[in-house]
């Protein structure tokens, strides 16, 4: 099977408000899948569905194969489904460096004794992730600011470094939440290429969640339309920019 | 004023730091690191002194093995705590911890059969006959003072304290640098990073709240040997928040700043306990004892104005955003 991730008819709602009713859709693997439609669409909640971060109440979400819409967010996170938040979260308070080595994945020595008994595997592998984050700090242009506290950092520079952790974490599936929203136009082109990048060079399938149609359109194989918590619409992003029930659903509104 | 240049004393108040940096040790790690709120925390000193003296007295068991068992058992009533209120946002689960402590004290108070009630442990095995527990401590005490010719039992109590709570400051310090130290301080930061990013944000927690209660064992430990008797007013919420002052005096999120902290807070509490000379002679014994709080408070105020990250923080972590 070529869907990485499919969602199927998940429920979700907040009191008496169906802010997911019944939305399907897959994300085929090596794809950039979009996510769009008018605010209180249920993106997001359903976004947060995906992550583990809300549970659904009906339907279910399967990763490679697997079932994971009962798994807790971290075991998602841990089986390749990484998320980045829709204002970048810099752990203020740690370096820059130490946000990155943060995120890489089997590290033993995130088991306390572990540092003491069998430490040379443990710090074997902590080499390995430094050597790693380097990397991706240079990637994002970010080297430079290595060994500064996460609050240094310009909201921009947030926004780089959520993508590199992301990166870090040597993900199969990533899921950018808005990752243009509040971007100057400069850097802006840069994000964009590392987006486009996930699947060229990292061999990463993305999912977006973006209100900017421009990147959308433009970067997305697929766009999946979402209307009053229901998905209306799916497709490559042609046929959707010309599909009547999205253009009165969203394109209309927002011209 | 003499009591000021005796070495007795002195050497009384550096046994006093010495247990309250270890007390402080397992504060740093819940809030210092991983951002627990524990307004608790002398509960599971009480819990660290009670299990040692209870078994020693009543069960008969060996000082040498029921001070470990006090620690696990500080440690378990961590976990017991964190299982049932971690899921709590931070503000409840600061709200539930003082309620345990003083659920802790009550306990200890009216479940006499156990506890020996508010008469404390000389009363652990009934009122027939004055029970000690500490004995096998107080010949190990000699013992060391012995061997290493030291002048006084209070210089071999101030050695032992301090070198047991060095040592557990340096693995404090050490752990922090650790990858798992990495994701304590990740989660501390941001919880639903930390969980975006594959941690699992509960375990972490409840290791965090295991180990510091296990240090507040051992701090219960040490105040146990070094006063041969306690009773559950020993054990009131104030010396929780002590411990929070030492934290935030020291600076919070350094191993170290605990116990220059706890040092700077001993010598500032009893070195205004001896007010005997003019303008304090003023007022009588009672108003010196308010007065000597009022000093304190001011100085404390004083420390934080000048400096807010704590001796040992780093300014620029308190200033963000």
């Amino acid at each position: 099977m070529s869907a990485l991730l499919v969602v199927r008819d998940v429920v979700r709602s907040f009191g008496g408000v169906r802010a997911v009713d019944a939305a399907s859709f897959e994300v085929e693997r090596g794809s950039i899948t979009s996510l769009i439609g008018p605010n209180g669409a249920g993106k997001s909640t359903l976004f947060n569905v995906v992550s583990g971060f809300l549970r659904a109440e009906a339907g279910t979400v399967t990763f490679e194969g697997k079932r994971i819409d009962r798994l807790p967010p971290h075991r998602i996170a841990q089986a390749g489904l990484v998320r980045t938040f829709q204002t970048a979260r810099a752990l203020a308070r740690m370096s820059v460096l130490d946000n990155l080595l943060l995120a890489a994945p089997r590290q033993p020595g995130e088991r306390l004794l572990r540092n003491v008994v069998g430490s040379r595997v443990t710090r074997r592998r902590e080499q390995e992730v430094l050597a790693r984050a380097h990397e991706l700090l240079a990637l994002v242009r970010l080297d430079r600011h290595a060994d500064e506290l996460g609050a240094a950092l310009s909201g921009g520079q947030r926004k780089l470094l959520d993508f590199a952790r992301v990166l870090m974490t040597e993900p199969r599936l990533v899921r950018l939440d808005e990752p243009m929203a509040g971007v100057n136009p400069v850097l802006r082109g840069e994000l964009l290429e590392h987006v486009v990048s996930l699947r060229e060079q990292h061999g990463v399938t993305a999912l977006l969640v973006e209100h900017d149609l421009e990147v959308v359109m433009g970067v997305s194989d697929r766009v999946v339309v979402m209307s009053n918590g229901a998905v209306i619409a799916s497709g490559p992003p042609d046929g959707v920019r010309n599909d009547a029930r999205v253009v009165d659903a969203y394109l209309g509104v927002e011209g | 004023m003499s009591v000021l240049t005796s070495g007795e004393f002195w050497a009384f108040v550096g046994v006093v730091a010495g247990i309250y940096t270890i007390l402080t040790l397992g504060l740093q790690i819940e809030f210092g690191y991983a951002g627990l709120l524990n307004f608790g925390h002398v509960a599971f000193m009480a819990i660290g002194s009670y299990t040692m003296a209870i078994l020693v007295v009543k069960s008969g068991w060996s000082m040498w093995l029921a001070a470990p068992a006090a620690v696990l058992a500080s440690s378990a009533a961590g976990i017991v705590l964190g299982l049932a209120t971690l899921r709590l946002r931070a503000d409840y689960f600061a709200i539930v911890t003082i309620a345990l402590s003083e659920i802790v004290r009550y306990v200890a108070t009216n479940e006499e059969r156990l506890t020996g009630g508010s008469q404390g442990t000389i009363n652990l095995a009934g009122a027939e006959e004055a029970s000690d527990y500490n004995g096998q401590w107080q010949r190990f005490q000699d013992w060391f003072q012995g061997t290493l010719h030291l002048g006084s039992k209070d210089v071999a109590m101030l050695v032992l304290v301090w070198a047991v709570a060095l040592a557990l400051t340096v693995l404090v310090a050490l752990s922090i640098r650790t990858p798992w130290g990495r994701v304590l301080r990740a989660i501390r930061e941001d919880e639903d990073a930390a969980r975006s990013l594959g941690k699992n944000v509960f375990a972490y927690k409840l290791q965090a709240l295991a180990l510091g209660s296990a240090l507040a064992g051992v701090a219960g430990l040490f105040y146990a040997w070094q006063f041969s008797f306690f009773s559950p007013a020993d054990f009131a919420p104030l010396l929780t928040f002590f411990a929070w002052m030492i934290l935030i005096l020291g600076g919070v999120g350094r191993a170290w700043a605990v116990p220059v902290g706890a040092l700077v807070f001993g010598v500032v509490f009893a070195g205004t306990r001896f007010f005997e000379f003019a303008p304090f002679t003023w007022f009588d014994s009672a108003e010196r004892a308010y007065l000597r709080l009022m000093i304190i408070g001011l100085v404390l105020i004083g420390l934080i104005l000048f400096r807010p990250q704590g001796l040992l923080g780093k300014r620029e972590e308190l200033v963000l955003e």
